[in-house]
């Protein structure tokens, strides 16, 4: 009876685990030759909520999403800026209705995202992390 | 369209040559414009058909029957960029104007300088930064409310200026700092009469804190013009002559009544938090003028609370009479003296908005871009409070407003 409990807290631990499991990582990544070893998450953050448009080097950040049926797009953001869906819109519409930032360009793929990222030293993104190569280096992970 | 014909010239120009310097940013690969646009349809209707309920300036209104024209409206943005330092964006929008049409209006048309990441010059025509939710108020969609509360956002006739503006954003430790400075003149339809601000010269800081906390200090100073035949004909029969040697109250009361170029303020706190399922906002605002219109107090305060895709929300609100600017103790020992004294008392009446709200509204995200609204409020005003009623004065009463509206952005 007590191993049965015992093995029931455990799956009943596996499965809280596992959910999370089931979601891929995601991995912020910028241009190599980006001097950053790694960024906060509030660093992140803030670019892609459009409160900061600088990287830590202090150049303007070149953003860059994937589209809105992505579901890294949603683990990211709800990962990274602690908002959901609706709520990161909301946010942006604020900004673009009152002309103060545009939204990170919207990109088709993570092929895509990693290719602007790998051209452009001042782009910031976020793919799968099992498609990162060495094209792109990786600033900060979230699971 | 008499006022800053050649300001709108300027930024067009310049739009146009932002969009002949898209072809060099097309072929690097950038896109060079980005077109945007947010619009709600919208239905309110109350429970009494002795004043109007109507945004600030609309001549037509809801009461017992439904009306679509209060709430609805469509807005179209195109933003072209020239290169990483000059843009220009054009926002046009369509709503129930002062006029009671709903004729495309040009809301902004200015060009953009980012001379450094933190600093950045406008030129052309703006949103006026009055409130704390000024720029994206018309944009239901980026706010929780089906509607910015009345008894604020019901005290100032303008929601743009043409001009220039400079603002200037920094990191302070963990919080950002805004600080945007503004200058210029506008002018708009209030009830089908015109009204200009003239000389508006203005700040608008806000601070964002750690944990999702905003804090927002405004404050503007112009020169208020009102353009209405009613009140000229009571001013100019106030200050004639022949009344002066009856007495002297007649001119001064003439003096302050009059809506010629008079020196009138804006100022405002607010506070707002979002952070995980609470949200809440909160405003304080002080209207102060020299003349007829009166000096007013207004505030609210919100809170949400996010259950999944649903956010239902509380406000409540009060707008106060602080103080009316002018004492009607002309004597009227005749009966013309009485009709003029008996007209000063309709303006007087006009500018009595005192009114108490409580709201309960409930947002659902419903789709990605889509946010359906519904929303009650109990208006308790003082005598009209902000209905449009048929003569100043009317006792309107309290009332329930029910509204309903869906909003996108696109």
């Amino acid at each position: 009876m007590k191993k049965l409990k015992q093995f029931q807290a455990c799956a009943a631990l596996m499965l809280l685990c596992a959910l999370p499991l089931a979601q891929a990582q995601v991995a912020v990544i910028v241009n190599p030759k980006n001097a950053a070893a790694s960024m906060t998450a509030d660093q992140v953050s803030n670019i892609f909520l459009g409160k900061s448009n600088t990287l830590p080097s202090g150049a303007a950040a070149a953003a860059v999403d994937l589209p809105e049926s992505a579901a890294t797009r949603d683990q990211f953001y709800s990962k990274v800026t602690g908002k959901q869906a609706p709520q990161v819109k909301a946010a942006w519409s604020r900004l673009v209705f009152s002309g103060k930032a545009t939204p990170p360009k919207e990109l088709a793929s993570a092929a895509e995202v990693k290719k602007f990222v790998a051209a452009n030293p001042d782009a910031i993104g976020y793919i799968e992390k099992s498609a990162v190569d060495g094209s792109v280096k990786v600033v900060l992970s979230v699971d | 369209m008499r006022i800053g014909t050649s300001l709108f010239l300027t930024p067009m120009a310049l739009a146009m040559f932002t969009w002949a310097g898209s072809a060099t940013a097309q072929a690097s690969g950038d896109s060079a414009f980005s077109f945007s646009g947010f619009g709600t349809l919208g239905l309110v209707q109350t429970s009494n058909d002795k004043g109007k309920y109507a945004l600030y300036g609309q001549p037509r209104g809801a009461d017992k029957s439904a009306t679509g024209e209060v709430d609805s409206k469509l807005g179209l943005q195109v933003t072209a960029r020239a290169n990483a330092m000059f843009s220009g964006t054009v926002q046009v929008l369509t709503k129930q104007d002062g006029k009671g049409k709903f004729t495309p209006g040009l809301e902004w048309a200015f060009v953009k300088a980012q001379v450094s990441p933190n600093l950045a010059l406008r030129l052309g025509r703006m949103g006026g930064p009055f409130f704390a939710v000024s720029d994206f108020r018309d944009v239901g969609f980026a706010n929780t409310w089906l509607r910015p509360p009345q008894d604020v956002h019901g005290q100032v006739p303008v929601s743009h200026f043409d001009g220039a503006d400079l603002s200037y954003q920094t990191t302070l430790g963990s919080a950002t700092v805004t600080a945007q400075l503004y200058g210029g003149k506008s002018s708009n339809y209030v009830t089908n009469n015109k009204v200009e601000l003239d000389k508006v010269i203005g700040i608008n800081a806000t601070v964002e804190l750690d944990g999702g906390l905003t804090l927002r200090f405004g404050h503007v100073d112009s020169k208020l013009t009102v353009h209405s035949s009613t009140l000229a004909g009571i001013v100019g029969a106030l200050r004639n002559p022949a009344l002066a040697g009856l007495s002297p109250t007649f001119a001064a009361l003439g003096n302050q009544l009059d809506g010629t170029d008079k020196k009138a303020t804006f100022t405002g706190i607010g506070a707002s938090y979002d952070q995980g399922d609470w949200l809440a906002n909160f405003e304080y605002t002080q209207r102060r003028t020299d003349s007829y219109v009166s000096d007013t107090n207004g505030w609210y305060l919100t809170v949400g609370h996010r259950f999944g895709k649903f956010t239902p929300y509380v406000t409540v609100s009060e707008l106060k009479v602080a103080d009316a600017n002018a004492v009607n103790n002309i004597p009227a020992p005749t009966p013309q003296l009485a009709g003029l004294k008996a007209g000063v008392n309709l303006v007087l009446a006009g500018q009595a908005i005192g009114q108490k709200t409580g709201a309960l509204g409930l947002r659902w995200d419903a789709y990605r871009n889509i946010a359906f609204k519904a929303q009650f409020e109990r208006i308790s005003p003082k005598t009209q409070g902000l209905f449009l009623v048929p003569t100043n004065g009317t006792m309107v009463g309290k009332t329930s407003v029910y509204s309903i509206a869906v909003d996108t952005v696109f």
